[in-house]
């Protein structure tokens, strides 16, 4: 394995693969930087530049961003208050308040040394545990299979924001888009209207960037003509610090380091829910674990280690879901997993084995990146600065024009363009409707694959019962069913809550 | 009167009812013991059974806080709808285009066209910058694209390039 590595590590510091790795984690940092400018929106726009590429170069770029981003977020979080990524929420909390006492250079740095640590951790889980994950998945007979893509999905329907039915529905509705095409056994032309086009279903990408993209597109041209809050142009302050000064406040807390990184790597692990539980999860364990809670929202170095390392470990954990599953830790993996299948590439259980130089270069990126990272926050965090000035009527248009090239050239046809136009106006008006994205997108993905294999199981035995009788695919359909029913009772519990305090005060 | 929940659910019962009507046309094969509908109609019946849940939730919610005192609108935000709806347009008409007038054009046209739209350009200074971003898009990307990366882009049957 170690030998894999190296080679895979010296094969990225090759000038092919190191120069869009760079560019990718430059890409990210910026992305992550600009507040509305998601992570995932960023490899929406990386994306069409991959295509050209060999597919190392392509992920490797994917990567990049993917790590950059994360680490971005902390930038604009920490000197402006305004979080680049949803997931960089937390780093405002004490982030802010230390730049307000004059100190936004350890604000920043504590941030950007954080998400470096964090993450190299979350890389060491990522070598680690995708092979023997991935020899487990090797045993996974189709009932395993069907009740581990069921439970990946309840899961990810029950820990949404908001309504649990309207998870599931959204997760439904994603399904219900990859039934539209032929049938994966004969071929059968199913809802497609007579058109050739339909024949092989909804193309995964033009679908995923029109409701990614436009839902938060047309979201901020909602609110164009509301005031800025950052109040005017944005001056970057001084950010001169003693970098050996951070690192070694960062390690000399080595319990939250490990603890927030533990939990950055758990929730990425986990389908589909992203970088924001995360941080949130490992703000507020850290909040619980402090001796001084008290100070957490003013200024605590302990709140910005919390959020970051475990905002970049978090993408370790969602690596290791595409790579040994080939379930998407969240939307950035989803689109990374199409750019795979772009390039001809399966991900799951087999990848590594059928693509070791492609899997450990994807480790090696993933390291590489983060050293990279640091570099480029060294020479740039005041053009960063600079660059999260550029007026919106500008920046949203050339998104656009991305998001065609995007959609246009994975087929070079027409159709798939119109496709994008179709699923951007759904994805706004599911943000309208307020059903969580999330569950859509992994149905969007899972589908085809929960159909293929329970068909195949139900070929190979038509019993139905093994699919409850076989352990894992038992265990599997069972922690389906806890999760939804934990899911109705935080959502009781939650809404009791919010009914207790907003209880009106009456005067009698 | 059904709330914004209820209206999702129904327009998401109505396209489901409407799937399963479908899949009674869809021909069976004496291969495989399962038909092209089997799974189909268990995603729709299942969308179908949340949607009701759904619209049921919303009625129900509707109905436990009726003659409840709603809190005044005001802190809601102020939503620049006709913005989107003019986006929206302006993109549909550029990807109706795209075909005809090609991607360098068309893309220079709807540059320029969003950017207008998205914010006023007032003075010369403004439109300045809202051409030359146009004009940046169209050569940046035709280089990435076309040139380095080897990505064909739209021909414009109309321009033919």
């Amino acid at each position: 394995m170690f030998e894999l590595l190296a080679a895979g590590i010296v094969n990225v510091l090759h000038l092919k693969y190191l120069v869009p790795l760079s560019i990718g984690t430059l890409a990210g940092l910026i992305g992550g930087a600009l507040p509305g400018v998601t992570i995932t929106m960023t490899i929406i726009m990386v994306l069409p530049f991959t295509f050209g590429l060999d597919p190392l170069q392509g992920l490797a770029a994917m990567t990049g961003v993917y790590v950059g981003g994360s680490a971005g977020g902390a930038i604009t979080a920490a000197l402006i208050g305004i979080p680049g990524t949803p997931s960089a929420v937390t780093t405002t909390f004490d982030g802010f308040p230390m730049t307000q006492k004059g100190q936004p250079g350890r604000a920043v740095w504590l941030g950007i040394w954080s998400s470096f640590l964090g993450g190299l951790l979350g890389g060491v889980f990522l070598i680690g545990a995708t092979g023997p994950l991935a020899a487990i998945a090797l045993e996974f007979g189709p009932w395993e299979y069907f009740s581990l893509f069921v439970f990946a999905l309840s899961m990810v329907a029950g820990l949404t924001e908001g309504s649990l039915i309207k998870g599931l529905l959204s997760g439904a509705i994603g399904l219900v888009i990859t039934i539209i095409g032929s049938d994966p056994i004969m071929s059968v032309p199913r809802f497609t209207l007579g058109s050739d086009f339909l024949r092989n279903g909804f193309p995964f990408l033009p679908v995923l960037i029109g409701i990614f993209a436009f839902a938060q597109l047309m979201t901020d041209i909602e609110k164009m003509n509301q005031p800025e809050k950052s109040g005017g142009p944005v001056k970057a302050p001084p950010l001169t610090v003693s970098h050996l000064k951070v690192i070694w406040e960062i390690l000399t807390k080595p319990f939250l380091l490990v603890w927030s990184t533990l939990v950055g790597i758990l929730i990425g692990v986990l389908p589909a829910i992203g970088g924001s539980a995360a941080t949130v999860m490992a703000y507020d364990q850290a909040k619980k674990f402090s001796r001084h809670p008290e100070r957490f929202g003013k200024g605590n170095p302990e709140g910005i280690i919390a959020s970051e390392a475990s905002c970049n470990a978090n993408v370790g954990g969602s690596l290791v879901t595409i790579m040994a599953f080939g379930i998407p830790g969240d939307a950035v993996t989803a689109v990374m997993l199409g750019a795979m299948t772009i390039h001809g590439i399966q991900s799951g259980p087999l990848f590594i084995t059928q693509h070791p130089g492609v899997a450990y270069g994807i480790y090696a990126a993933y390291l590489l990146a983060h050293p990279i990272m640091v570099l480029i926050c060294l020479l740039g965090t005041r053009f960063f600065m600079r660059v999260v000035t550029v007026n919106k009527s500008i920046l949203i248009p050339i998104v656009m024009v991305l998001c065609v090239i995007g959609a246009y050239a994975l087929n070079n046809i027409m159709d798939d363009v119109y496709v994008l136009l179709l699923f951007g106006l759904v994805g706004y008006a599911l943000v309208k409707f307020r059903f969580p994205l999330a569950p859509l997108i992994l149905g969007l993905i899972l589908g085809d694959q929960i159909e293929i294999n329970l068909v195949r199981a139900i070929m190979s035995d038509p019993d139905p019962w093994l699919f409850f009788t076989r352990p894992i695919s038992g265990a599997m359909l069972a922690l389906s069913v806890g999760s939804v029913i934990l899911a109705l009772w935080q959502h009781r519990r939650s809404q009791k809550r919010v009914a207790r305090e907003t209880e009106p005060d009456v005067d009698f | 009167m059904l709330g914004r929940d209820g209206i999702a659910g129904l327009i998401c019962l109505g396209l489901s009812i409407a799937l399963l009507v479908m899949t009674r046309g869809l021909p069976q094969s004496a291969l495989v013991p399962i038909g092209p509908d089997f799974y189909p109609r268990i995603v729709l019946g299942i969308m179908a059974a949340l949607s009701v849940m759904l619209i049921a939730a919303d009625v129900l919610s509707r109905w436990r806080s009726r003659g409840a005192v709603t809190a005044p609108a005001a802190a809601a935000e102020e939503r620049n709808y006709r913005l989107v709806t003019v986006t929206f347009a302006v993109f549909a008409v550029y990807v109706l285009l795209l075909p005809f007038l090609g991607f360098r054009v068309a893309t220079f046209l709807f540059v320029v066209a969003l950017q207008a739209v998205l914010e006023k350009p007032q003075g010369r200074r403004r439109w300045t910058v809202v051409i030359t971003t146009a004009l940046a898009t169209v050569i940046v990307t035709y280089l990435a694209f076309e040139v380095y990366l080897s990505v064909l882009l739209p021909r414009g049957r109309w321009t033919g390039f």
